[in-house]
């Protein structure tokens, strides 16, 4: 090994000391991009969550890693959704023709259930979605 | 300032830059979902300021209300003004007396009745009677006691869409037992109005979806708009397929409206010629390219080219198709076999791999 002269020795400790505007530059570029990525990578993956809508709204989105049922007041009345371990359905309505709860569990991402009469749906998001709309 | 802060400051400023671009980037896509026409609107605008977005899908959305009122068949007509089909269905029953009609309405019976006859009268929205006597006529249905008498003297009376005299914005019927009901033909009229309008308004990227018939206008960013097409019998999409500008897809399922008695399934769709639901089919999807002016639009033959085809037996299926000038369609028998023609199975991606593995490739047959 050879010896580094003094004054380099103490030119590189006064370099190191303070981290410049670059310095935080990159810092913060690489929080971002961690940030970033874990998005996009990280919870699309394992994210399942149901999307209630009521009317023109989304009444609300719940995680599918639970159990509960959740009660939904609709146009023509009371509604039950049920969540159970990654799938969700129409336990309950009001409706007549009851094609809501005939649906049966929804587990996969892009699936949905509709209740035309009390103007409520169910739509599970969390994966990359198929398409844009659903013909039917 | 003091000289601790001051790096944390950078880092916030990199990261504000960093996500406003990120955000910036970020697809300008506005979604909509409403109850209009007794049924789910989505309406989905791409690269329009959202603001503006909500404003014009604002606007579609009062249009098609509107529409609703002026086409809706079965509504008691308290209002002259706003249930303008009622007021001429209780006209056309009271004799061959011509009433004013709005030029809307002139434009759209003359439509319907020049498909109606290009479809050998299958597709026949003068079967109002028939239609109401199999409760379907109600928002909400149920099974009904099938009175078999009753129908055969409503096939009897052969209700038929050029029975309809219109001239100069009037209209009387030469026979009072045609009932209009629009069912096969509104939403696909309303997915054309939407989509003039969007294009009026210059706004060039847009998907319509009115109870499940969907209309494109240019396409999701640098991709093209994609749709699934729902499974007849469970609750999942069975294929998706790009949709152009322009292009417009309809289905014609037995799973929409329909009421179950004795273990049989009776669907919406009627054949005119018996009188009864159409029980050999469980689907019918068409995809019909962009027409040409003064010709019917796409949304409208969206909505109507599947019913014909819907109708007819297995064996006749291609011929009333291409009677129609329809190319691209696919058929769901009774046992879940998938029949496609050549041209529509080149724009399928399948996502159900039963009907993939079983599925029948069809060639149209020609004139």
């Amino acid at each position: 090994m050879f010896k580094l002269p003094h004054y380099i020795k103490t030119r590189i400790k006064t370099k190191t000391r303070v981290m410049r505007i670059g310095d935080w530059c990159v810092v913060s570029a690489g929080i971002v991009l961690v940030v970033v990525l874990f998005q996009q990578l990280w919870s699309h993956e394992e994210a399942t969550r149901v999307q209630i809508r009521l009317g023109d709204t989304i009444y609300g989105t719940y995680s599918l890693n639970q159990q509960r049922d959740i009660q939904v007041q609709g146009a023509i009345g009371a509604a039950t959704v049920s969540i159970m371990n990654g799938k969700a359905r129409f336990s309950q309505s009001p409706c007549h023709n009851q094609y809501c709860v005939h649906q049966g569990w929804l587990s996969r991402s892009g699936q949905a259930a509709l209740c035309l009469p009390n103007q409520l749906s169910l739509e599970l998001i969390g994966e990359t979605k198929h398409y844009d709309s659903l013909n039917y | 300032m003091r000289k601790g802060l001051r790096p944390l400051l950078i880092v916030a400023a990199c990261c504000t830059a960093i996500w406003g671009l990120i955000a910036y980037n970020q697809p300008q896509l506005y979604h909509s979902q409403s109850y209009v026409f007794g049924t789910l609107v989505d309406i989905s605008i791409y690269g329009e300021p959202e603001e503006r977005a909500k404003t014009l899908t604002n606007h579609i959305l009062q249009d098609f209300q509107h529409l609703h009122q002026q086409l809706h068949a079965w509504k008691p007509s308290t209002d002259k003004q706003a249930h303008e089909l009622g007021a001429l269905n209780a006209a056309f029953a009271t004799g061959p007396k011509p009433i004013n009609i709005s030029p809307r309405m002139a434009e759209i019976l003359l439509d319907a009745t020049k498909l109606s006859q290009q479809s050998n009268g299958l597709f026949n929205p003068g079967i109002g009677h028939l239609i109401g006597a199999w409760g379907f006529q109600r928002d909400e249905f149920s099974a009904v006691n099938i009175d078999k008498a009753h129908i055969n003297n409503l096939v009897k009376t052969n209700p038929r869409m050029p029975d309809i005299v219109i001239d100069n914005n009037t209209a009387y019927s030469k026979n009072p037992n045609v009932k209009l009901d629009l069912g096969g033909y509104a939403k696909g009229y309303a997915l054309d109005q939407a989509a003039d309008y969007l294009r009026q308004q210059q706004v060039n990227n847009a998907l319509i979806n009115i109870g499940g018939n969907i209309i494109a206008l240019g396409q999701h960013g640098n991709t093209p708009w994609r749709v699934g097409i729902q499974h007849p019998r469970k609750p999942t999409a069975i294929a998706t397929l790009e949709l152009a500008d322009g292009w417009a897809i309809g289905t014609s399922g037995d799973y929409q409206r329909y009421f179950m008695l004795n273990g049989k399934r009776y669907c919406h769709i009627i054949d005119p010629r018996t009188g009864y639901p159409v029980q050999h089919t469980q689907a019918v999807t068409v995809l019909i390219p962009p027409q040409a002016a003064h010709s019917s639009q796409a949304g409208v033959l969206s909505d109507v080219a599947s019913k014909p085809i819907f109708i007819e037996p297995m064996a006749r299926k291609s011929t009333i198709a291409a009677t129609l000038g329809v190319q691209h369609y696919m058929v769901i028998d009774q046992a879940s076999q998938a029949f496609v023609t050549p041209e529509m199975q080149t724009k399928l991606t399948w996502l159900d791999v039963d009907f993939k593995k079983h599925l029948h490739v069809q060639a149209t047959t020609l004139h």
